[in-house]
């Protein structure tokens, strides 16, 4: 018993012997693929450039499940210093009271070096940002060069109506999907109304405070869905379920489908699977003809800190976030995923390397241009409440529409109604609370 | 004094040691979360703690009045009758094919009971692949009538896909179940009702039918109770809930609900209200079925 517990004693002086020397915490991310494989090649060049901290990375494999994680996690006092989380959460952590804004606990970073189209998304009221922008990403449109010149279309479609056109011209030509989406309503509704700049909720999509509600079903969004469906009757659209790979970008990139609305974030993909095969040009997402280009909002995902950690740890955490702020960081981490670096200086570093034009960086000006387009009120962002329970209901609804079952209109009204619910649930569960 | 029971044990506090980490664990992993669930649904609760509201009723009538809980209630029963049915049923009719002296009725009885090994998320995986629309079964259907057989755009065709899968998966059980009344009936009475003229059909259902009704029973309450909680696996591999919420069971959007939009307490109100369907189904499943069933023989 007396060596049991010596022994015991030894291992726990060990530890807090270890502990002084290096200080270990943990970072929770989402991804999986190619963009795992980033981020843990960052994780290891940390912890090889210095001795002092280690980070473990610890990959949940969703977005959704690292959240979930994290919320039992942090009920039970076990969570993680730094954890990614998505866009769509943005609000829901801000007033959580979970996490503290990077900009407080590192007030000396030059924030203003990120571009504005990031800041927007994840910044307070007074600016401060609450979250370090970390895998950014925007909507592009893809295209398979070959296959459009091959229908005789030699001029990338820039539009709607020239995309239709192509469409018309690839099924001429015996194509089976000239276009091909998943109604996600990243794509089809935040990135649609945000460049077109149609607000998709009043109280300039919540960012003037709670009792904002949806308007989604009275803009331009109703028609272009409406559209949407039109075409895909007409055999020129289909769905990612519709494809034979069952998936809307792995049917691009399998050369189902002609052209396609993506994340920035997939160009990798798709530029290693059309190796050898095909061409492929990423440009701006299309605007309908009558209306004036807006910015893309920043997709993707950002680093918080959450809060019931020791000073030591969260000094370590700060070390990590200052370490993937560093340009090359940044540069690589854009080089192996197709996400777009969001700092104005890594921008210039890019300009530097004369890699420019170089594959690799294909979607980092294209993606800086769109997010950089003029910014009304209601293209900042989205700042509503249970904002991922509304990308649920939203897809339920419109999935109704898209099998004919309802009308876009229908769709979208019924959105709006148990949207509105969620946000004055969102409101009374947080009463009191100020948008910070 | 000492009741035949006690006798086993020589201290009597023995029994009560070794029923102790069963019950610990029955404890922690369902009453505790049961209780939460239930303290949960009368607050609005904060995902990430802190500032929980109590509300009242006020949680079970935002459910109580909303649509899509019923729609999702209503899916959740048709799946209920539907699927357990058929998944007695299937297993029934195979349970009396492999009791006769059929040729290869030994090795069915072995192979219907290998599906048991798999679990719940890899029968989805599987389906989904059998059901895909382009490389399954069911494409040759797709190429004579172009988008016949489509689940993963039309509601029904996906509602029949997840009812395919969990039939399957409830084969085996419930055929080892069914397989063990039947061996356990004497052949004499086959003998005496073959003698008295009655054929094969006469003889199942005048005979082996009314004879394993317990079983039949014991099967279907499972079944009953099961389908409503053992589907989760299959809609969240196969379908998500989709197309359009036509597969949105109240299991999958009790998590949905909770895990992936935060709503702790409208999660937990259905998760309470859930409880006591299934509570009330049993009972009324004992209550009605279970008297009319004689378990002597």
């Amino acid at each position: 018993m007396k060596i049991f517990t010596l022994a015991a004693t030894t291992a726990a002086l060990m530890a807090g012997a270890g502990a002084a020397q290096a200080t270990d915490f943990e970072f929770w991310y989402g991804n999986t693929g190619s963009v795992e494989t980033a981020i843990l090649a960052q994780c290891d060049a940390f912890n090889a450039a210095q001795s002092q901290d280690k980070v473990t990375c610890v990959g949940q494999g969703s977005y959704e499940v690292s959240m979930q994680k994290a919320i039992a996690a942090y009920r039970s006092g076990n969570a993680p210093v730094l954890i990614q989380f998505f866009d769509a959460g943005t609000l829901d952590l801000m007033l959580s009271d979970a996490v503290v804004p990077v900009q407080d606990i590192l007030p000396d970073v030059d924030w203003a070096n990120y571009i504005d189209g990031a800041r927007a998304y994840y910044e307070t009221s007074d600016g401060r940002l609450y979250s370090q922008p970390y895998n950014a990403s925007t909507l592009l449109f893809y295209t398979n060069k070959t296959q459009l010149e091959e229908a005789g279309i030699t001029e990338t479609p820039k539009s709607w109506e020239e995309i239709k056109a192509a469409a018309e011209k690839l099924k001429a030509a015996g194509h089976a999907c000239p276009f091909v989406t998943d109604g996600d309503t990243w794509r089809v509704l935040e990135q649609f109304s945000a460049r077109h700049g149609l607000p998709i909720a009043s109280n300039h999509n919540g960012y003037d405070g709670l009792n904002a509600e949806y308007v989604l079903n009275t803009t331009f969004v109703v028609q272009h869905l409406t559209n949407l469906v039109e075409w895909r009757n007409e055999g020129l659209v289909r769905l990612g379920v519709d494809t034979r790979a069952g998936k809307y970008a792995d049917a691009f990139n399998a050369g189902e489908c002609a052209m396609m609305e993506g994340s920035s974030g997939s160009y990798a993909a798709s530029a290693k699977a059309f190796e050898g095969k095909y061409e492929v040009t990423v440009d701006m997402a299309p605007m309908y003809e009558d209306y004036e280009r807006h910015n893309t909002l920043v997709g993707g995902a950002s680093i918080y800190v959450m809060k019931g950690h020791s000073d030591a740890e969260v000094a370590a955490a700060k070390a990590f976030l200052d370490f993937l702020r560093q340009p090359e960081q940044q540069m690589a981490f854009t080089a192996a995923t197709g996400y777009v670096p969001v700092t104005k200086d890594v921008l210039g570093a890019i300009e530097a390397s004369g890699e420019a034009d170089a594959a690799k960086y294909a979607t980092a000006a294209i993606g800086i241009e769109s997010m950089n387009q003029p910014r009304t009120e209601d293209s900042r962002g989205v700042r509503l409440g249970f904002y991922v329970q509304f990308r649920e209901v939203f897809m339920e609804e419109t999935q109704k529409a898209w099998n004919g079952e309802q009308t876009m209109q229908v769709a979208l009204d019924n959105a709006k109604t148990r949207g509105d619910e969620l946000l004055r649930r969102f409101e009374q569960t947080y009463q009191g609370v100020k948008l910070p | 004094m000492s009741s035949p029971t006690q006798a086993l044990f020589a201290n009597r506090w023995l029994p009560v040691l070794l029923v102790t980490p069963l019950a610990l664990l029955i404890v922690i992993f369902f009453y505790v979360p049961i209780f939460q669930a239930f303290y949960w649904s009368f607050f609005l609760e904060r995902p990430f703690g802190g500032g929980s509201i109590f509300v009242g009723w006020a949680n079970f009538a935002r459910v109580l009045s909303d649509p899509q809980f019923w729609e999702a209630g209503k899916r959740t029963v048709i799946f209920m009758v539907i699927g357990s049915s058929l998944a007695v049923l299937v297993p029934l009719i195979l349970a009396v094919a492999a009791d006769r002296q059929l040729r290869l009725s030994q090795p069915a009885r072995n192979v219907l009971v290998w599906p048991k090994g798999v679990a719940g998320a890899s029968i989805g995986v599987i389906f989904a692949f059998i059901f895909n629309p382009f490389a399954g079964i069911l494409s040759p259907l797709n190429q004579w009538f172009p988008g016949i057989w489509a689940p993963g755009i039309d509601g029904t065709d996906a509602f029949i896909m997840l009812i395919a899968a969990h039939v399957w998966s409830g084969i085996p059980f419930n055929f080892v179940i069914l397989l063990a009344g039947l061996q356990s009936l004497p052949r004499t009475m086959h003998q005496a009702a073959a003698m008295d003229g009655a054929g094969a059909w006469r003889r199942i259902f005048d005979v082996q039918l009314p004879l394993i009704m317990p079983q039949v029973f014991l099967t279907l309450v499972l079944e009953f109770t099961e389908s409503v909680t053992s589907a989760f696996a299959l809609v969240d591999t196969m379908t998500k809930g989709g197309p359009g919420g036509s597969t949105n069971l109240l299991v999958y959007k009790i998590y949905v609900d909770g895990f992936n939009g935060y709503d702790l307490s409208g999660a937990a109100t259905q998760t309470a209200i859930l409880m006591v369907f299934v509570v009330l189904l049993t009972g009324a499943q004992f209550a009605f079925l279970g008297r009319r069933i004689n378990y002597e023989r």
